[in-house]
């Protein structure tokens, strides 16, 4: 079944390490936005008739933050999906959300207009390590914001970024901690990347501030990822940990090479064989230009369904490969990577990385990309 | 004979750096064989032609006309090439010549090449024309240069021309001294035909192209030519002069400088050196011919994408049509896969090999740490001859080692002295004399092993002596030595391409070097890799990369799945750079870092 993410690109203030399309505006612009929105959902039918587009199984409202999104809006949208979309009766809908843009009105909204998860841009419960990172919430704000947002939805994911000015390890562990005694269920660990063109990239080249190195990060990551599986976390993709049963199932379709529709600014879609992104500029977008698509040959559906399988539980499928022209056994690293233990084969044809593997899978991915 | 006494056949040697090819430039602005606007523009579009076609004129001779006293004469200018490896080209020049200009620098000096190549002219029993340039220079010393070249090159130079080419100040005197100073060739139309081929080049249309000079009789097109080494007929297709560019002639005789093509199909079938006669109407005796040279620089060369050793054997084939002095022949190396194991005249030929095979033909190439030619005794009586450190036997097989070694003679200011000996020492030189040329500079002679000057020795000498001093050499046979094979292991695996043969006394220092070096080259792999340097079973130095732990823990943005795919299709071409040994990948510069060890950190 299809999945559908819808983009909204608005900021409160944009983070100093963020390099997404998310823009600080006015009441007119998120309004004109909402509207090209709906258009696009009410007109995807007429370029897409095809029936296996019509059934919808996951909903993703990322951004941005959508909770920004006055809730008049936010309604109309899902009104929007649910005039056009079949939602299917076990559907996964989960809205991105910041700490200190979430009230009890507007989380009941979200739950009377059938969201049923969350995930909340937490990023750090250190009040220096936010401050750093340009968040406009504290740690205490967040912690509050979980405790209400649990009388509405079980099913909890937080965001969290490691390498932050400031970090500690034992700090880290320990909001770890307290997130998972709020019962939160799902936990998204990054390690911070210094984008191009962001604030941060600008403070760290004047040297006016600094990150912890990478030896150190790796070491949170690697504490993290223990403490995360002791506490019954199941990491099932490389950044992606899960309590059974919580997965986000929208990005898991991401890596099963699934078909979802993306709606709005620099989303992302992939229908049929075409990989398609809507422009980045406002200008752009409402014109309906600056489309990326692209037609993937074997070629390219060889390298994507390695490169997603391996970065997750979903693994590789030999005989799909074999169908696209690649005998992945001829590779020469595979039987290293197997001997070795960092890559399980299992049964009925299908490979697996060891998610002992997951933070070095670029390496062990080009190895068996074919040449 | 009076046509004869109209001809001047001379080359212009110098030092590097002390203006041997503006002079060339002046001259022929001068005699107004190329308009000055035209020079720069023309020059360079006929480089970049033979360039396309695969080859370039080493000894490029050109023909000038030039009035003095109201009479015209033909001035043939032979280029040669300045540098210590090329000698043996100079020396090809040489011959073709009756007189040489010995260009000096006038702050500078006699420096070790100038030495050297006067010895080269003086052998060649040419006159001898010493010219002073870069008067211009504010540190000019002109009349202590001239002293210098009476003193130590031993030939008289009070009236030598002082000149600045970059200027043009005085070329006429040059031209005017040539006329002069330089005897006419001798020779003889009506004898058989004998010429000299000094060098040959290779052009798509008209094939091999002998460059001539001719010593007795003429040649036409049209003419039955032998060659006398290879035995080979040909008829002539066509014979000209540089003007600078090739130009067609009816006709080439006694002392003319020119070329030659006759469809020869590969340049191997062009002896350099050889003579050419009639074939009708043979010459009795061959002129003296050369010594075939021999390389004394040793290296393999591998495509850093295997799929292309083809096009590297075809490369090399091509700059071979060019060069005969450049050797190559099929290897195998475990870590590198095919590629060819390369002989040169010198570290220079060596680098400027490996850079036309990257720039000329867009090759990624891997070579190997250069060595020498090694005479090895086995216990069984037999010698065998070896450059691939991995070719040499078990130790218990050997019973000695020869090296070759060099006669080297170092021009330095005083003060340099005590930091050349050290230098000289540390890479076993054996002194053998020291002498004042004036207060302010030294000659000092030693024997070095080859062996140690193709490591690193032209930087150091450089870097210790800021760039003051010179430095020639010459082979000067072989001499027994204590050297050992050092390998290096990689997770336990020999790497061939990696081995290098050492001198006992230097194997410990050399394998830790190395070891540090890969260390800081190779990047973390999945597992954790021990480096170790080893002489036959024993290890004698080790490091440790450990495990990589992360490269990628950032988030799959979004659904933008074709921008990482993207992403890991780049990496995965820069995998292709890699080679692998046993599971460890390594980048192709760690093979060539074994050459940069001295003087780092």
């Amino acid at each position: 079944m299809l999945g559908v993410y819808i983009h909204i690109p608005f900021c409160q203030r944009k983070c100093n390490y963020c390099a997404f399309s998310s823009f600080v505006c006015d009441e007119k612009e998120v309004e004109r936005y909402t509207q090209k929105l709906i258009e696009d959902i009410n007109s995807f039918h007429n370029k897409y008739p095809q029936d296996r587009y019509k059934k919808v199984d996951t909903i993703f409202i990322g951004g941005g933050t959508p909770s920004l999104l006055p809730l008049n809006h936010f309604e109309k949208i899902v009104k929007a999906l649910k005039d056009n979309f079949d939602v299917s009766d076990d559907y996964e809908f989960t809205i991105e959300c910041n700490p200190n843009s979430l009230s009890e009105e507007k989380l009941s909204c979200y739950k009377k207009n059938g969201a049923n998860r969350l995930s909340i841009g937490v990023q750090s419960l250190d009040d220096d390590e936010l401050k750093f990172a340009g968040r406009i919430h504290d740690g205490e704000g967040a912690i509050k914001t979980i405790e209400m947002a649990k009388n509405y939805f079980d099913n909890i994911s937080c965001d969290l970024l490691i390498g932050l000015k400031g970090m500690k390890k034992s700090k880290f562990l320990n909001g770890l901690d307290r997130l998972i005694s709020l019962g939160v269920k799902h936990i998204s660990a990054y390690m911070l990347q210094i984008e191009k063109g962001t604030v941060l990239e600008k403070m760290l080249k004047e040297g006016t501030e600094s990150v912890p190195d990478e030896e150190e990060c790796i070491e949170v990551y690697e504490e993290t990822t223990k403490f995360l599986a002791e506490k019954g976390f199941s990491r099932y993709e490389v950044s992606n940990f899960a309590k059974e049963g919580y997965e986000s199932r929208h990005n898991l379709k991401y890596w099963s090479g699934e078909e979802y529709v993306g709606f709005g600014l620099s989303a992302h879609g992939f229908l049929g064989d075409q990989r398609i992104a809507c422009a980045d500029r406002f200008d752009l977008y409402y014109k309906d230009e600056g489309m990326y698509c692209e037609n993937l040959g074997n070629k390219e559906k060889i390298e994507e369904h390695i490169m997603l399988g391996l970065r997750c539980k979903i693994g590789v499928d030999k005989k799909y490969l074999m169908q696209l022209g690649y005998d992945i056994d001829k590779n020469n690293s595979l039987k290293d990577f197997i001997e070795n233990g960092v890559i399980i084969s299992g049964n009925d044809s299908k490979l697996f990385l060891n998610p002992q593997f997951y933070g070095v899978n670029n390496f062990i991915i080009t190895s068996l990309l074919p040449d | 004979m009076e046509r004869l006494k109209k001809i001047r056949n001379f080359c212009i040697v110098a030092h590097i750096d002390h203006g041997k090819s503006t002079l060339a430039d002046r001259l022929i602005e001068k005699t107004g064989t190329l308009a000055k606007r035209d020079m720069q523009e023309q020059l360079l579009d006929s480089m970049e032609l033979e360039r396309e076609k695969g080859i370039t004129i080493k000894l490029t001779p050109t023909r000038m006309n030039y009035t003095f006293e109201g009479e015209e004469y033909i001035l043939n200018l032979i280029d040669t090439p300045g540098h210590v490896d090329f000698t043996y080209e100079v020396s090809r020049s040489l011959a073709a010549c009756e007189g040489a200009i010995l260009i000096v620098d006038a702050s500078q000096g006699v420096e070790a090449q100038t030495l050297a190549n006067a010895y080269l002219a003086i052998d060649n029993n040419l006159e001898i024309l010493p010219v002073i340039n870069k008067i211009d220079l504010p540190s000019a010393r002109t009349e202590e240069v001239k002293k210098e070249i009476e003193d130590v090159v031993g030939i008289p130079a009070m009236h030598a021309p002082c000149i600045s080419a970059k200027d043009g100040t005085n070329i006429e005197d040059v031209l005017n001294m040539i006329v002069k100073e330089f005897p006419c060739p001798k020779g003889d139309d009506q004898k058989p035909l004998k010429c000299l081929i000094f060098d040959s080049f290779y052009d798509n249309f008209k094939g091999a192209i002998c460059l001539i000079r001719v010593f007795d009789g003429k040649v036409k097109v049209g003419d039955k030519i032998k060659m006398m080494q290879t035995g080979k007929i040909y008829d002539v297709t066509e014979v000209g002069v540089f003007v600078p560019f090739a130009k067609s002639t009816e006709v080439l005789q006694s002392g003319d400088v020119g070329y030659l093509a006759c469809s020869i199909k590969t340049i191997s079938d062009v002896a350099v050196g050889d003579t050419v006669t009639s074939a009708i109407n043979p010459t009795d005796e061959p002129l003296p011919g050369y010594k075939k040279v021999q390389p004394v620089v040793f290296c393999g060369i591998f495509p850093v994408d295997g799929a292309k050793y083809n096009e590297l054997k075809e490369s090399l084939e091509k700059l071979k049509l060019n060069d005969a002095s450049l050797e190559f022949q099929p290897e195998v190396s475990q870590a590198l896969g095919y590629g060819f194991r390369c002989g040169f005249l010198g570290l220079l030929h060596l680098e400027i090999i490996t850079e036309r095979l990257e720039r000329e033909f867009n090759l990624d190439i891997i070579t190997t740490a250069p060595s020498v030619f090694y005479h090895v005794y086995k216990t069984d009586g037999e010698m065998i001859e070896l450059s691939n450190p991995s070719s040499l036997p078990i130790v218990v097989e050997i019973e000695y080692i020869e090296e070759p070694i060099v006669k080297a003679s170092i021009f330095t200011p005083p003060q340099y002295v005590g930091a050349i000996m050290e230098l000289c020492q540390e890479k076993r030189g054996v002194y053998k004399d020291l002498s004042y040329i004036d207060e302010n500079r030294v000659k000092i002679n030693y024997v070095l092993p080859l062996g140690e000057i193709i490591y690193d020795f032209f930087d150091s000498l450089k870097s210790r002596t800021k760039g003051y001093a010179s430095f020639d050499y010459e082979i000067a046979g072989y001499e027994k030595s204590e050297l050992v094979k050092v390998d290096i292991l990689l997770n336990g695996e020999k790497c061939d391409a990696l081995s290098i043969i050492v001198h006992k006394d230097k194997a410990y220092t050399r394998g830790r070097a190395l070891t540090e070096k890969l260390k800081k080259i190779i990047p973390r792999q999945l597992f954790e890799v021990p480096i170790q340097a080893a002489i036959g079973g024993k290890i004698i130095a080790r490091e440790t990369i450990s495990a990589m732990r992360k490269d990628v823990l950032a988030k799959c943005y979004g659904g933008d799945i074709s921008r990482k795919r993207k992403l890991l299709e780049k990496q995965k071409e820069g995998k292709k750079r890699m080679r692998k040994i046993g599971s460890v990948e390594i980048p192709s510069e760690a093979f060539m870092s074994i050459l940069k060890l001295d003087g780092e950190d």
